[in-house]
């Protein structure tokens, strides 16, 4: 193994575990930690395993292997945060719902209780 | 059968013309709603004191998520005509009956009232940027849909039954008044007409619109209606 695959295999586990602690612990999701299990699953095989990656990588034309995994890592990275954005949208229509409808009950809570 | 109408009133940090702009309001005897947008002035306490009809809203949602809550509050309230008034004086009521009698003669299901239809330029408003802006507006809903608005940035609007269902549950969060006219321009469901009125100037406060948002706000916007062209699906 080389140093960079040996980096590379501590960096995943180390994600792998904080993703674990966290889902432990409840502060996030299973849904929303997919993802993100997948990652470190995706980089570890990689470090154990570089050689079809490799072959990809100079078939593509990259001249470095890093140069790919970089190019892999960024796509994913923006695949991740394209997704929070609609996760984001849907909540901020969903809090407007709520602002609204809460807003209004309140208003209906209050006439009645003064006319009472 | 007399037609229920409501005026929606959104009012933000609207302390120095509130109390003029519903003098005049509660002459019309018609029915309001304030729509407090969590104003962080005195408007809460001019609402309280003066005992206006009012919703307060838990959190600011700006302009659209606060006039949204008002066409809620006529939908669940079964009124007939729905009417966008601005708290700040902009809007002159002695029009309201000019917005309600095409609704009433089921001549149009939104009614808006523009001062650009009359080409009297005293009965224009604003700066010369501004007026641009809206007329390069108008050329691109015409462009996009075909049909002319000549004021599409007008928030003193008229809703029939329909159309208070409709921005119930659907309706812009940002530059409201523009981007629901062209959906419904678009939607070729709803007949629009627009009428002559005349804007006061403001009696105080900032329009919402300040200058470095304007670039931000016609992108918007711009894009808005090329998505709504396209085709774009609503919320449930």
């Amino acid at each position: 193994m080389t140093n960079l695959q040996i980096e590379m295999a501590i960096a995943s586990i180390l994600l792998l575990i904080i993703i674990i602690i966290s889902l432990k612990k409840n502060t996030i999701s299973i849904k929303n930690s997919i993802a993100w299990l997948l990652l470190p699953v995706f980089f570890l095989l990689i470090a154990i395993f570089p050689e079809p990656l490799t072959t990809l990588s100079s078939w593509l034309g990259f001249e470095t292997l890093s140069n790919f995994i970089f190019l892999i890592a960024i796509a994913l990275l923006i695949m991740l945060c394209f997704f929070h954005t609609i996760t984001i949208s849907r909540q901020q229509n969903q809090i407007t719902k709520l602002i609204q409808e809460m807003s209004i009950l309140k208003q209906k809570e209050n006439k009645n209780g003064k006319t009472k | 059968m007399s037609n229920k109408v409501l005026l929606i009133i959104p009012a933000y940090n609207e302390e120095l013309s509130l109390i003029k702009t519903m003098q005049s309001i509660t002459e019309t005897k018609y029915d309001y709603i304030i729509i407090n947008d969590g104003s962080t002035d005195k408007t809460p306490d001019i609402i309280n004191e003066q005992h206006y009809n009012h919703i307060n809203l838990i959190n600011n949602l700006g302009i659209g998520g606060a006039v949204q809550t008002g066409y809620k509050y006529a939908y669940e309230n079964d009124y007939d005509i729905a009417i966008q008034v601005d708290a700040d004086g902009q809007h002159d009521i002695s029009y309201l009956q000019d917005l309600i009698q095409p609704i009433l003669g089921q001549k149009a299901d939104l009614v808006i009232g523009s001062c650009f239809v009359s080409k009297d330029p005293k009965n224009q408003r604003s700066s010369k940027i501004r007026r641009l802006g809206i007329r390069f507006l108008s050329a691109t809903f015409k462009l996009f849909s075909g049909k002319r608005i000549y004021d599409p940035t007008s928030g003193f609007r008229a809703a029939n039954r329909r159309v208070i269902e409709r921005f119930a549950n659907n309706y812009p969060l940002e530059y409201p008044e523009p981007i629901s006219n062209y959906e419904l321009l678009r939607s070729n469901d709803f007949k629009i007409k627009e009428v002559p009125v005349k804007m006061n100037k403001r009696t105080a406060g900032k329009s919402s619109i300040h200058s470095w948002k304007s670039i931000y706000a016609a992108i918007n916007v711009f894009l808005s209606i090329i998505i709504i062209s396209l085709g774009r699906k609503k919320h449930d």
